[in-house]
């Protein structure tokens, strides 16, 4: 028998003035212009102009977030540009210091390769028993590993970890933005049902990296099983052991970061794939910001847990009044919340008790580090494509 | 008879590469134990069985490794081969326990006390030993080092005793393994550990076929 179901009002929250809104956007003003066009910053005319234009973006953005007091699709529209412009800047650098984007096996081994963030889980156990990480290194050819260099890589990222727990997976990372970006193109997903246990598949994979990571002392993750190693630079295949990482390469790339966004509406390889972003579920333990489900005005609509694109939520979790550990912050469920009852909450204080004021706090630091970490990206990939065309 | 310095030197290397050893084995082992009951003398009892069956592998190789005279003298093609096959069989092994170790609610799967595990003891002890007997197969560094001063003694019985003083030496280094025992089972971590092995061995099975095809695969 059918039944009438009346779906749920939605009750936008109330846009600021925009005297109001610019004046909360200021303080972001001015780091963009501190981050971009600090003094002994270069002078070259397209590198000012792509500057320019990131700035006015990333501003414009945060002011777009205050003024109609929505986080998620302003953040998306960062998110997005990030992961599709990172590989052009990335390439292009790979191809005019090395010549190729193939890195021979021997290099990845000696450290002389492009740092990533993903593989810092896999490296602490070899750095606490053997006082040494197999990978990464830098940039430069034959710049070997970068002792100074990873050590501010690593330090930065902690600090701004225990700030923000998994929201580095929603404002820093260089990669999520393409399936993100894929992910939004259908209206509706194809594949609606996906079985919750898929949530453990990143703890297995970085149970089962930090191990053969271990084992073979070999970044096991960046030989075998990167997704991304399909858009940046890859294994130098020189006989059918490299050809068959390769392949593995694009094929995860392909169904994890193009084919099933595009089916599910999610973020897939962040969900179900992703060591790093398991690894940085921990710290969400730690960080004071969190999303909380005010349980008095949740209606159990479960529009939160069919908005989220990380799987975050699940009829229990909500039930508690609390979002699942691997939550990244990205806003979604309190945007899409007919009764704002999914809020942003500071841990030690009451739910719902200004929870503008905790969204406030987060995204202050948040997007300064969007502007200072991937707004740099987008500059300079922007830099790469203007002066390609000049 | 082994000599007092024979024996000690083989509790030495036995000590100094049980790290080495411990990584070696962990791929395999900490799932495998994380599959299990919860429970420190459940979790002993697992590991007892897994060292055994790696001892039997360790003797079972002094005997290879004395009759060969040295594994310096095999070339890269045949320990390709050998590396290959252990490794296809293990991947094949683990994907096995992995299958076999399915989790089932006594009642109700959101109390974590309730939670077992399908297979039975006997299944559990058969797998646990076969993983055991094939990672101590396995050519790990330290276990090379071992084959090869034991290949230099002068009978099999001193390369039998060689090797088990070498395996106690690297046997101290599992003892801590235990305690996994003191983590919850519950729904979540069976999960995780099943997904760990399938991976692991799916990582195995690849590197043993590409070690299988020999030349194609590492260009000689």
């Amino acid at each position: 028998m059918a039944t009438n179901v009346q779906a749920p009002r939605l009750v936008r929250p109330e846009a600021r003035s925009i005297t109001r809104s610019l004046l909360l956007t200021l303080p972001i003003a001015i780091w963009s212009l501190l981050m971009f066009f600090h003094p002994g910053s270069s002078t070259d005319r397209l590198l000012l102009l792509a500057s320019a234009i990131t700035a006015v973006f990333m501003v414009w953005l945060f002011y777009m977030m205050m003024r109609t007091s929505t986080t998620y699709r302003w953040r998306r529209a960062f998110f997005v540009g990030l992961g599709l412009l990172f590989p052009i800047g990335f390439i292009h650098d790979l191809v005019v210091m090395r010549g190729s984007m193939g890195i021979p096996v021997e290099e990845m081994i000696a450290g002389r390769t492009p740092f990533c963030f993903m593989p810092i889980p896999t490296l602490i156990l070899p750095a606490a028993l053997t006082r040494s990480v197999p990978f990464p290194g830098s940039l430069a050819p034959g710049g070997g590993a970068s002792g100074h260099g990873i050590a501010v890589m690593v330090g930065l990222w902690l600090a701004l970890t225990l700030v923000m727990g998994k929201g580095w997976c929603s404002y820093a990372c260089f990669f999520g933005g393409i399936e993100e970006g894929v992910s939004s193109v259908p209206k509706r997903p194809q594949i609606r049902k996906l079985d919750p246990r898929w949530r453990y598949g990143p703890w297995a994979v970085l149970l089962a990296m930090v191990l053969l990571s271990l084992a073979l002392f070999e970044p096991a993750y960046c030989v075998w099983l990167c997704p991304f190693k399909a858009v940046t630079e890859y294994i130098a295949a020189r006989n059918a052991l490299g050809t068959v990482q390769n392949v593995i390469f694009i094929l995860l790339f392909v169904g994890l970061v193009v084919v099933l966004p595009y089916l599910t509406k999610k973020r897939t390889q962040c969900s179900f794939f992703c060591p790093f972003g398991a690894f940085q579920s921990l710290f969400n333990k730690i960080s004071i910001f969190e999303i909380r489900i005010d349980k008095s005005r949740c209606k159990s609509c479960v529009l939160c847990q069919n908005a989220c694109p990380n799987l975050s939520l699940s009829k229990e979790s909500i039930a508690r009044g609390e979002t699942l550990m691997s939550c990244m912050k990205c806003g979604s469920c309190v945007d899409v919340c007919p009764n704002q009852a999914a809020v942003w909450h500071i841990k030690g204080t009451d739910v719902a008790v200004k929870p503008d004021r905790a969204r406030l706090m987060f995204l202050y630091g948040a997007w300064a580090l969007a502007i200072m970490f991937g707004g740099s990206i987008i500059a300079h990939s922007l830099f790469t494509i203007f002066h390609f065309f000049a | 008879m082994v000599a007092p310095v024979q024996f000690g030197e083989a509790l030495a290397l036995g000590l100094a590469s049980g790290p080495a050893c411990i990584a070696a084995c962990g791929p395999v082992l900490v799932p495998a134990l994380l599959t299990g009951h919860r429970g420190v003398r459940t979790n002993t009892r697992v590991l007892g069985i897994f060292l055994g069956a790696r001892l039997m592998g360790y003797l079972l190789f002094a005997v290879v490794a004395w009759e060969l005279g040295a594994l310096a003298s095999m070339l890269p093609a045949p320990r390709l081969v050998l590396m290959g096959a252990v490794n296809v069989i293990l991947a094949g092994v683990l994907l096995w326990y992995a299958w076999s170790a399915k989790h089932i609610c006594g009642e109700s799967c959101s109390d974590e006390r309730l939670v077992n595990i399908e297979a039975s003891k006997s299944q559990r002890t058969r797998g646990t030993a076969a993983l055991g007997l094939l990672t101590g197969l396995s050519l790990c560094p330290p276990f090379v080092a071992a084959g090869f001063r034991a290949a230099q003694l002068g009978s099999i019985a001193q390369a039998l005793l060689f090797f088990t003083c070498f395996f106690f030496g690297t046997t101290v280094w599992f003892v801590p393994l235990a305690g996994l025992g003191c983590v919850v089972r519950n729904q979540a971590v069976i999960t995780v550990a099943r997904m760990t092995m399938v991976l692991i061995a799916v990582y195995y099975l690849s590197l043993g076929i590409t070690m299988l095809l020999g030349r194609k695969a590492y260009g000689y």
